[in-house]
């Protein structure tokens, strides 16, 4: 047996061919200096924006309000969409200049008797790449690395320097972010054009292309840091109990597609923080009526159990949100 | 196509000995299963293929713990069922590896798909390939081998079974079950249908100890669904009952019939007294005298009575007379001489011999007939098993159950002694025995005094194997059973087994799941033992063929001891049909009992052209009876005025 089948991955990438060995031996040869294994980007504590409120569009009545799901819960969720990330860095340039390597994986999983399936597989896109700023590195160095394995500009072009090192691993993580979003809005417009049923994307839908307009999508934001809603509906959102929502209105955005959205309690918060088991449901604005709203919503409230534990985040995560994820990392070790 | 694949992790790595590997939730696969491993090829090029069997089979889910099931179901445990996703399930086997192909180098298993095993696998796995190929077969069909809807012959090697190589079976189950006997039954059948020609001959001692269960195996079994046959069918063994069996036990105490429940007279035509003289037990005076009984120096009066008074002219200053002792009861005369003469000397020693061993020996000798009777007779006179004439394939079955346990352990001493000794000098009749021996922790115990019989056990399992004596013993506990007897026995079949026994150190090999498993065997499933097996394989067994011990005692049911002159009737009318009930007392008229049965005896040894006139002979003083005409004062005998010998 060669030894690229003894040591290769059981999944062979998709798009891009940059493994970490590989990457390791094109950094060697371009003459970087190999860094110390440290943790994923994805893990050290970052500059986010600071969390804010933003006022929507109401779209039942002329103000939010609350409202209980009518309808037991009940099971409509056809396949479920993640996407992962992960980014290190592997080796620096001199002058401190950070180069890291990105995988991004992201897949539909279908369900089929209870249990989730692969869909197809073009519905399943694995990336590795080096993510370099070209501008730091210099052309002679981008070209060597580019020969050996697939490597991604982290700098917008014509970006000038310098950079402090910790902005450029911020434009690394940004890229490969961006990357990954590419990988996911491909495999919802896949299955916007071919699927039969509703696939809930982890996440917000408004960015993934057709699948913003597409009846079939269902976002499902499990993160606050923007809350829309204005001062006098805030303690609504906040006080929402399990089985509840509050009625639609619209989130716009200039880079994003329009899309309807609401805030649902898919448990009771109990001894957790006010947001802890509150999601935000996106749905196509075509459509997005106040029964769609509560079918939607009942799907989400059968996909409670099972439960999501043992991730920390199964207060707001599905099941099918989960077993998504641990596919992916699965497939991309 | 696949039904798993190899998985190892840090904490649960592969060895060449143990692997793991998970399957689809459907996947026909449990504890026992035989699967093949296809690893990739070797840097040689040559593919590598191990053979596993299942030991242990896990289950779990992404599960941290049961409360997240239950906070997820709001601890309803339908609500679990109305979930939209089932929790993703691991099966999750650990084989234990049974052959390597290659074998060299022995790696750990390497990561691939695991296959059911097919036929070929099976015998490849259990390296029945080496001892299965035409023209120099050596296997004998154990059972078949079950997975799914496959399943594959398993053949033990009869080079391994019945020796030389190695030898000896144990089997092991709780009572009551019936596995050990069944199983026995259906071995002996089919190593009868199998046995290599090359081999030579092969024949089956057996000794009841306990109820019917071996007095019908000449009896078609009555039960043999199609199941059965088709076990039958697929093992190459016909589902017929033994063709050759001769049945020999002991008189009862009183003499008038033999002591086994085999009494049926539709079924007496191949039941033998068994019974022994002076000359036949003398030697084996010791099985019966432990060590407070024969000390040296009785010891060595035994030997000298054995040497030089036994069966010869024996003439001393000591003894009014020469004697010849041929009988326990020529014995008691020679030895009341002998004392009269000491006594009427004043001697305390006669030939070296004190009085009080004198005294001694005689009363232990002379109480073996009484303790042994209807096995041991005063008269001398012997019916025994045919050594010498054994035939192929018969079964002589010994039927103890009804006897003391002293008259048990003499037969079984006896009669295993002279097995070896013919077989020694190659004058059996056979190449082969087979002898079956239930209860073997009574006779072969872990702890307990030494005994004769022990001994002698010890001996056979260790040696018996290079003279074709081969031990098939069974017993409901193998701890309680000595361990040279058990270790030497080279193929182990076990049945359902008691949990207390499997929790005993000596199953402390067999993996959690394996002893569970035994726990819960079903009748006619075994766990087989075997040189060629790396591992132990279950295996299904038929229904044996003959008809099942209950089920002959209702169909047959045991006679009641008869009158003596219908017993003396019956016995002779085994020999001369024309021998009636009206003869027969007329025969022995007045004739003390003892002498009638003492006259049947010898007839039945002698087994004469004219019975009449032979057994006549054997009244002393009786001949002159016929001729005495009747006169008519005299009433004639009751008659029934027909030839019926049971007509009163």
């Amino acid at each position: 047996m060669s030894a690229e089948r003894r040591i290769g991955p059981t999944y062979p990438p998709s798009e891009g061919a940059a493994s970490v060995r590989a990457s390791l031996r094109a950094l060697r040869a371009a003459g970087a200096a190999m860094a110390l294994p440290e943790p994923a980007l994805e893990l050290r504590p970052s500059a986010s924006e600071p969390p804010r409120l933003q006022r929507a569009e109401p779209r039942e009545g002329d103000a939010m309000r609350v409202r209980r799901v009518a309808g037991e819960p009940v099971a409509g969720i056809v396949a479920f969409l993640d996407g992962i990330q992960e980014s290190r860095v592997l080796a620096h340039w001199p002058g401190g200049v950070p180069l890291v390597h990105g995988t991004v994986a992201a897949t539909v999983r279908r369900r089929r008797a209870r249990t989730l399936v692969a869909w197809r597989p073009d519905a399943t896109r694995i990336e590795r790449a080096l993510f370099v700023p070209r501008a730091a590195v210099g052309d002679t160095a981008w070209t060597a690395l580019a020969t050996s394995c697939t490597v991604r500009d982290t700098l917008e072009p014509g970006a000038g320097g310098p950079w402090h090192p910790q902005e450029l691993t911020g434009h690394a993580l940004s890229a490969v972010q961006r990357r990954r979003e590419c990988a996911e809005t491909a495999c919802a417009e896949l299955w916007c054009a071919d699927g039969d049923g509703p696939l809930v994307v982890d996440g917000g839908i408004a960015s993934a292309g057709t699948a913003a307009h597409s009846p079939l999508a269902i976002g499902v934001v499990k993160s606050h840091r923007t809350l829309y809603v204005d001062g006098d509906a805030l303690p609504l959102v906040l006080g929402l109990g399990a089985g509840e929502r509050t009625t639609t209105f619209t989130v716009t955005s200039p880079r994003r597609a329009p899309v309807a959205s609401w805030y649902l309690r898919l448990r009771d918060p109990a001894a957790h923080d006010a947001l802890w088991g509150i999601v935000r449901v996106e749905v196509a604005v075509d459509g997005a009526t106040t029964d769609r709203a509560d079918l939607v919503s009942r799907w989400l409230l059968a996909e409670r159990s099972p439960v999501a534990l043992p991730d920390a985040r199964w207060g707001a995560m599905s099941y099918g949100v989960r077993l998504t994820e641990e596919y992916l990392r699965a497939v991309t070790r | 196509m696949p039904i798993g694949r190899v998985v190892a992790t840090e904490r649960k790595p592969n060895t060449p000995h143990e692997f793991h590997f998970w399957t689809a939730l459907d996947a026909p696969v449990g504890i026992g299963t035989i699967v093949r491993v296809e690893g990739p090829p070797t840097g040689d090029g040559r593919l590598v293929t191990v053979y596993g069997v299942v030991v242990e089979g896990f289950s779990y889910t992404d599960l941290q713990t049961p409360l997240h099931d239950v906070l997820g179901a709001d601890g309803d445990p339908s609500a679990a069922l109305r979930a939209p996703t089932d929790r993703t399930e691991i099966r999750l086997y650990t084989a234990h590896a049974l052959r390597h192909v290659p074998d060299e180098p022995l790696q750990p298993v390497p990561m691939g798909t695991v296959h059911l095993a097919t036929d070929d696998d099976v015998a490849v796995a259990l390296r029945m390939d080496g001892y299965l190929k035409e023209g120099q077969r050596t296997g004998i069909p154990i059972g078949l081998y079950r997975s799914g809807a496959m399943q594959s012959p398993v053949y033990l090697d009869a080079d391994f079974l019945l020796g030389p190589e190695a030898a000896h079976l144990n089997i092991s189950g709780v009572s009551g079950l019936a596995t050990k006997t069944s199983a026995v039954e259906w071995l002996l059948s089919s190593i009868f249908a199998h046995f290599p020609v090359q081999k030579g001959s092969v024949a089956a001692v057996c000794f009841n100890v306990k109820g019917p269960d071996l007095c019908f195996l000449d009896q078609p079994a009555t039960r043999l669904d199609d199941a059965d046959r088709a076990l039958y069918d697929a093992l190459g063994v016909p589902a017929e009952p033994f063709r050759d069996v001769e049945y020999y036990a002991p008189w009862t105490a009183r003499g008038h019939a033999l002591a086994t429940l085999r009494s049926h007279e539709a079924l007496s035509h191949n039941v033998h007294p068994l019974s022994w003289g002076l000359r036949e037990v003398l030697q084996y005076a010791e099985v019966l005298l432990n060590k407070d009984d024969v000390d040296a120096k009785a010891d060595a009066l035994i030997d000298f009575i054995r040497e030089r008074v036994v069966n010869q002219e024996f003439a001393d200053a000591m003894l009014e007379r020469t004697h010849t002792v041929r009988s326990f009861a020529d014995l008691e005369r020679w030895f009341r001489e002998v004392l009269r003469g000491m006594e009427g000397r004043n001697a305390e020693t006669w030939r070296t011999h004190h009085v009080a061993t004198i005294r001694k020996v005689r009363n232990r000798l002379s109480n073996i007939s009484t303790r042994c009777r209807g096995l041991v007779t005063d008269d001398g006179t012997a019916s025994d098993l045919p050594f010498g004439a054994f035939r192929d394939r018969a079964v002589y079955v010994i039927d103890v159950a009804a006897s003391e346990e002293d008259a048990q352990d003499l037969i079984f001493a006896r009669i295993v002694s002279q097995l070896r000794e013919q077989l020694e000098r190659r004058t059996l009749g056979v190449d082969h025995v087979v002898v079956f021996v239930d209860e073997l922790n009574k006779y072969a115990p872990s702890d307990g005094p030494d005994t004769y019989v022990r001994q002698m056990l010890l001996d056979i399992a260790e040696r018996g194997r290079y003279l074709g004596l081969v031990l098939f013993a069974a017993q409901q506990f193998r701890s309680q059973v000595h361990r040279r007897v058990v270790g030497n026995c080279g193929t182990a079949l076990f049945g359902r087994m008691d949990m207390d026994e499997l929790a005993t150190p000596g199953y402390a090999t067999l993996a959690p799941a394996t002893r569970i498993k035994l726990s819960t065997l079903d009748k006619g499933q075994l766990m087989v033992r075997h040189p060629h097996f790396a591992q132990p394989v279950f295996v299904r067994f038929p229904r044996p063929a003959v008809l099942g011990g209950r089920e002959g005692v209702e169909r047959f049911p045991a006679e009641p001891e008869p009158s003596l002159e219908v017993a003396v009737t019956r016995s002779l009318r085994a020999l001369d049909r024309s021998v009636t009930l009206d003869w027969v007392k007329q025969a022995i008229v007045a004739a003390p009992e003892d002498d009638v049965l003492r006259a049947r005896n010898r007839t039945l040894q002698a087994r004469p052209d004219d019975v009449k006139a032979y057994f006549r002979s054997q009244f002393r003083g009786r001949a002159a009876v016929e001729s005495v005409p009747s006169t008519p004062s005299s009433l004639p005998l009751a008659g029934s005025g027909s030839d019926d010998p049971y007509a009163f």
